[in-house]
Formats: structure tokens, sequence, C-alpha cells
């Protein structure tokens, strides 16, 4: 469900830019959604070709791609990926799951920003870790004409 | 190729969609710590939306969200295909942190502080609202700048001090940031002013002087509150039901908040 509302957020920028560069046609939407956010690509894919109307977005080429997550830890400089920090997310209390008409999710399905509360290096245990990339959805590419 | 869009800006614009359904957003602050900014946060919003304004209350105190034990409010959230719902306390409703981070501190740096608050802020399905009371958290860094910027099109500031010369000197440094940022000001609100003891008045944290306190703020003073131990024992929420100098004083200071 979460898919469906990102999806909107960035067809609404995405019309809000090119409206802002006076195109006539959108040609290509590059988007990459982050390892951490845990989203569903083919909802997400599905939710935006199905939001993808009218003449500015319609004949527009979405490409959708996964960042891959990359943490590592201030304290001790461990360098990790989302395979270990998946097992660590498995360990969120029950009663801080986000609930949806099918299902739940996690805290950082909708708030990816949140990883230290959840996440610790591997090794040291410190929750002074940095997230290098793979936490956000970005709209990477905008091809007009 | 005519653009390469960052994450703020999509997260940006879903905020000034947002805003277009709010009509007005008081952002309550003081820089200093422990004057009881939450405690007013709350007060103000129950308030409002008990008299009938549509009205929503959002914490960004990322490291201490206190809201949540002030109004009884915990986890789990929802989320539906408008969004994540807000927790409901009559019509008043309500987002924070602590819903998402429950027990667990949230140790983040700089910047992301900002982003969290823009995606929280952008993802909770507000709907139609007449009122937006934010909580800030002390200091004025990276939250307290990221809501000037987030609502700078429409907010007020409502600054809270006690009668502390402590307090009223770094709330005066908050007073300057927001004149710089061009936040308008709502007022200031004197906390812990004063006990009432049946007709006697104490003034357990001294008594303050107004004109001095305005000088050195540099803003006026529209309500005194009153300090009430009852507060601190969990009764916030019946206390305001009554009628009583506490009650009183908030509902006069909200009244003159939605007089404008």
């Amino acid at each position: 469900m979460h898919e469906l509302s990102i999806a909107q957020n960035v067809i609404d920028s995405v019309l809000s830019e090119a409206k802002k560069n006076d195109a006539k046609k959108v040609l290509v939407i590059e988007v990459s959604i982050g390892e951490l956010m845990q989203l569903d690509k083919d909802a997400f894919v599905y939710s935006l070709s199905l939001l993808r109307r009218g003449p500015m977005l319609g004949a527009a080429k979405l490409e959708v791609k996964i960042e891959k997550a990359a943490f590592s830890c201030r304290k001790c400089s461990r360098s990790w990926s989302m395979d270990e920090t998946l097992k660590q997310l498995q360990e969120v209390e029950k009663g801080l799951l986000i609930r949806e008409s099918d299902g739940t999710e996690l805290p950082l399905h909708f708030l990816p920003q949140l990883y230290p509360a959840f996440v610790h290096c591997p090794d040291c245990g410190s929750s002074d870790i940095l997230l290098k990339d793979g936490q956000s959805v970005q709209i990477t590419k905008l091809v007009v004409e | 190729m005519i653009a390469v869009k960052d994450k703020a800006s999509y997260v940006f614009e879903a905020v000034r969609k947002k805003l277009n359904h709010i009509g007005d957003v008081i952002l309550v602050g003081s820089g200093k710590g422990g004057v009881g900014k939450s405690m007013i946060a709350s007060a103000i919003a129950i308030t409002l939306s008990k008299q009938g304004h549509r009205t929503g209350l959002l914490d960004i105190d990322v490291h201490g969200p206190s809201i949540p034990n002030y109004l009884g409010l915990s986890p789990p959230l929802r989320s539906t295909e408008k969004g994540l719902e807000p927790k409901r306390l009559g019509r008043l409703g309500t987002m924070s942190i602590a819903f998402f981070a429950g027990d667990n501190p949230v140790p983040i740096r700089g910047v992301e502080k900002g982003d969290l608050i823009a995606h929280l802020m952008a993802l909770t399905n507000w709907g139609e609202l007449d009122y937006l009371v934010v909580d800030l958290p002390p200091g004025m860094g990276d939250e307290v700048l990221c809501a000037f910027s987030l609502f700078s099109t429409r907010c007020r500031l409502l600054l809270v001090t006690t009668p502390s010369k402590h307090a009223s000197s770094v709330v005066s440094l908050m007073c300057k940031l927001a004149g710089r940022e061009r936040i308008p000001l709502a007022g200031v609100v004197l906390n812990m002013s004063y006990m009432q003891s049946g007709r006697r008045r104490i003034y357990p944290l001294g008594r303050a002087d107004r004109v001095r306190l305005e000088k050195a703020v540099g803003a006026k003073i529209i309500a005194e509150i009153p300090l009430d131990p009852r507060i601190s024992e969990g009764l916030f929420q019946v206390i305001l039901k009554k009628n009583n100098e506490f009650a009183r004083a908030i509902r006069d200071l909200t009244g003159k908040l939605a007089e404008v």
C-alpha cells in the first residue's frame, strides 16, 4: 500500500518538474528505491504504471532500480550489507510493526532514516553507524521533450 | 534530459501538497529544555480540537519525544491508501517518532533528522486541518531549522519560557533566530508562572518581571500558565477537562491563538 502512495508522490514530483521546464511530454522516468525500505518492486512499478496517464506521462518509459544498502560502523569501521541487517530487523518488537490491510510492515519501510534505532554493528554493537546508500526513493533521471 | 531530481525535492513536493490542506501551523518552541513545551503544545492541541477545530499535533522531537506520554498514546500505527493514520484522541490526530521507534533510542545525526521529519510530515494522512500544532525539541539545530523551512509559508512560533532568567536568555536567542528566518511570532507563554493555593498565589520559580522578561525575550507575553503538580502525576487530561486555574489559562491562551 505504501508503494502506491510513494508512486503517487513520484508522479506528482515528475509532473511538477516537467511543468517547471515547459515540457510537452515525459519520455523517461528513472527511479531508484533504497533496499532498506524493503519496498515491493513489482507493486511499485505496477503503481507507477497505473498513475502514468494523460498526454504528459502516457508514453513515458519507466525504469526502476534497487539501490543496495551499504552500512559501516563509525566506531570500529566494520562494513556490512543488507543480509546481516535483515537478521537484526527480525528482532524488531512486534508492537512496532505498522499495520496494513494485508499484513504488517517494519517502521523502516516508511521511515528508513530511523535505521540507527534498529540496526547496530554486528561486531561491536554500536548504533553509531552510517548508511551510505539504499535508504530512499529518488528520481534519478527524467527525460522530456 | 532536463533534470536530475534528488530525494529532498520529492519529499518537499509532498509536504507542500499536505500544507495546502492545513490552515494554520503553530510551532511551539523555546530553545531551552524543561520549560514545558510539549505540555503546552498538547494542551493547546486538545483544547483547539475540543472547541471544534480540526487539529493535528506533530511531535518532531527525534531524541526525546514526550507527546505520546502526555496523551497516553502508543504504537502500533496503521497505514491506509491515504498514508499513515495519525493516532486519534477524540478528534485530535497525533503523529510522533515514538510511534515508530518505541523504546529504542534514535541516535541519528545532522541532515538525516531533517529528512526524517520531512518524510514524517509527508507520509501522514492529516486530511483537512484548521490547525497543526508542532512540538519543537530543545535547541536550535536540525529539527528546528527543518520545521522553519518546511512550514515557513504558513506558520507562527509560540515561545515558551519560565520565570527563570536562564530560560528567558535562551528563549531570546530563539526569538532572534525566528526573526532572521522570518518566522512570525505568536507570542510568549510564561509557563510555571505561579501556583494557586486557594486565594493565594505562590511563585515557586520566583516572580517574573513581565516588562524585563518581554524586553529580554523580545516578544509580548500572551499567557501565564500556572504550575499544577498533578500534571507530573499523569493527570494532564483530567485537569484539562475540569474548570480550574490551569484549564482556564490554557483556554484563554488557545482563544488568543485562534483569534488571529
